[in-house]
């Protein structure tokens, strides 16, 4: 089975999207990203060889899958690195296909394996096509989405 | 006339498989319609022990299963045994439109080819393993109608079946571990029941290896019923892999009313019917120590639009199971291409996802597409199993 990964996202203005506390919050964040180098200098750890990295202004992912190759039909987990500013406390990752406006029959667990360390176990695309793949990063308040494609054959 | 079609889809079967003579040229395949070709085979593929059953596999188990698949004292009555359903002469289903058991049943009975490779079973996906959907026919007052009680009677008292029983699990137990150990025994035995390859995967494999003398053999107007399957048709989205089926649920826009005031809500119901059940992947009877086989169980989610929703059936054999759909309204193949050229769309999209449109057939991409669904048929599937050779006396001890 085949598949090829969709391109790789720095997501624009568009993909990522913000969810908090509004006009002081956003104040709040960009005096954050200021001081926020952290995202920047976000790196794997030893031995996560990353599929994809996705970042915005002061949030990073990077992220993994388990089995590498995704499979129609076969579950999969995520393994996630967050690194942003303030630190994550929490992540939810989930997909969807666009265009056939419906998302996964599967609800992943996600559990927390260190700081800012993720997996999220049950992950299963029931069909080829293209997928969106979504990490919601809560933090501070806020919650940061980042996005990306996953084609499958 | 059942037995005359059928006659007639196997003749041309044969003649599919045989008939180099009259090679015809191959239809041109684009190579995204090849890739997705390939993605349907190879076949057979290889056979994978259940790690939730620890008797998948062992011989002694799938004789067990083999005697008590038709042993109609399983049911309440002394009447009904799965094989009543499943018959293996009609491909293990019944050729009617719905089931009957002690009463009559509200959706076709599937057939049980190459059941072991299903992600979730029956129609609605009510069962996440192939013991646990036998253990439901057993129990339900409309099919087998037994319990737990009167299962665990039957193979305490039946000499052959106990000494059959015993060599695989020792003495029996209390009922509902006999209950639960006469499902595995059946799985066991319902792993055993696949079907060969077809005139498609001779043309696949020929095609691949780039053999265009035997992609030849395989008629023109499945090749190009197979075009439409793989292309602008996109049944392949649904009906995936060597299977063809992604093994999920849609709704194809079949009515869900089975009689005034109630209706079938399909998967809604299924995963209801998952989470009550005492014998899922989550419960105490599963043998999977590392947790595997329940993943899907343990993540599965509910949503609104599983109302309504239905398995997307393996299309292996297909020519040999009709009635078709889930209630079995439509009688012949031809009938449900021709349901899905003539989709009413305002009946499917309630729900918002958008997998379907009116494939629009002319008549003969209606004759091309039944042409390629025949071509997946394996002419040795309707002939059944061979009878057991279980003695009486339970030899080979």
């Amino acid at each position: 089975m085949e598949e090829r990964r969709g391109a790789v996202r720095r997501p624009p203005p568009g993909r990522a999207l913000s969810r908090g506390p509004g006009r002081a919050g956003l104040v709040a964040a960009a005096l954050l990203a200021g001081v926020a180098g952290a995202a920047e200098s976000c790196e794997a750890p030893a031995g996560f060889a990353a599929r994809e990295r996705l970042a915005s202004k002061d949030v990073v992912v990077m992220f993994r899958t388990v089995p590498e190759a995704i499979e129609v039909g076969r579950h999969f987990s995520v393994e996630a690195v967050v690194c942003a500013t303030p630190p994550s406390q929490r992540l939810r990752v989930d997909a969807r296909m666009p265009e056939h406006r419906h998302g996964m029959n599967y609800r992943p667990t996600i559990a927390a394996m260190g700081p800012g360390r993720y997996v999220a176990r049950g992950m299963l695309f029931h069909m080829p096509g293209r997928w969106e793949l979504v990490f919601d990063v809560e933090r501070g308040g806020r919650t940061e989405r980042l996005a990306t494609d996953i084609l499958l054959e | 006339m059942r037995a005359r079609r059928l006659g007639a889809i196997l003749a041309g079967i044969g003649l599919l498989a045989g008939a180099a003579a009259a090679a015809q040229p191959v239809v041109d395949f684009e190579p995204a319609a090849v890739r997705r070709i390939r993605q349907h085979g190879p076949w057979p593929p290889p056979v994978a022990r259940d790690p939730s059953n620890r008797v998948s596999g062992q011989a002694r188990a799938v004789v067990l299963g083999q005697r008590l698949f038709f042993e109609p004292r399983l049911s309440a009555t002394g009447t009904i045994a799965c094989a009543t359903c499943h018959v293996p002469e009609r491909a293990w289903s019944d050729g009617r439109p719905r089931g009957a058991g002690l009463a009559p049943l509200d959706r076709n009975t599937p057939g049980l080819l190459d059941a072991a490779l299903h992600r979730w079973f029956a129609w609605d996906g009510r069962s996440d393993s192939l013991w646990s959907q036998g253990l439901k026919a057993i129990l339900d007052p409309r099919e087998m109608g037994a319990s737990a009680r009167h299962v665990a009677a039957v193979v305490a008292a039946d000499p052959t079946l106990r000494c059959l029983y015993e060599r695989v699990y020792g003495p029996p137990a209390a009922a509902e571990p006999v209950l639960v150990d006469v499902g595995k025994a059946l799985a066991a035995f319902l792993e055993t029941v696949r079907s060969g390859r077809t005139p498609f995967d001779d043309f696949r494999d020929a095609l691949l290896r780039g053999d265009r003398a035997a992609a030849a053999r395989y008629p023109r107007a499945a090749q190009r019923g197979l075009r439409i399957f793989v292309g602008t048709g996109r049944c392949s989205v649904c009906h995936f892999g060597p299977r063809f089926t992604n093994g999920e649920f849609h709704d194809v826009g079949i009515p869900f009313v089975v009689a005034p005031g109630r209706v079938d809500g399909g998967r809604h119901e299924g995963i209801k019917r998952l989470r009550a059940d005492r014998f899922n992947l989550l419960g105490p009877y599963n043998d999977d120590a590392t947790g595997t086989a329940a993943i899907k169980t343990r993540h599965v989610e509910p949503h609104h639009a599983n109302f309504g929703q239905f398995k997307t059936p393996s299309l292996r054999n297909v020519a040999l199971t009709a009635p078709y759909m889930h209630d079995g309204r439509l009688a012949t193949l031809r009938d449900v291409v021709r349901h899905y050229s003539q989709l009413d769309m305002e009946r499917i999209h309630t729900h918002g996802e958008q997998l379907l449109r009116p494939l629009r057939l002319a008549e003969a991409e209606v004759d091309d597409l039944v042409a390629f669904l025949e071509s997946l048929t394996d002419p040795r599937a309707a002939s059944g199993p061979v009878p057991p050779a279980v003695a009486a006396n339970c030899a080979g001890r």
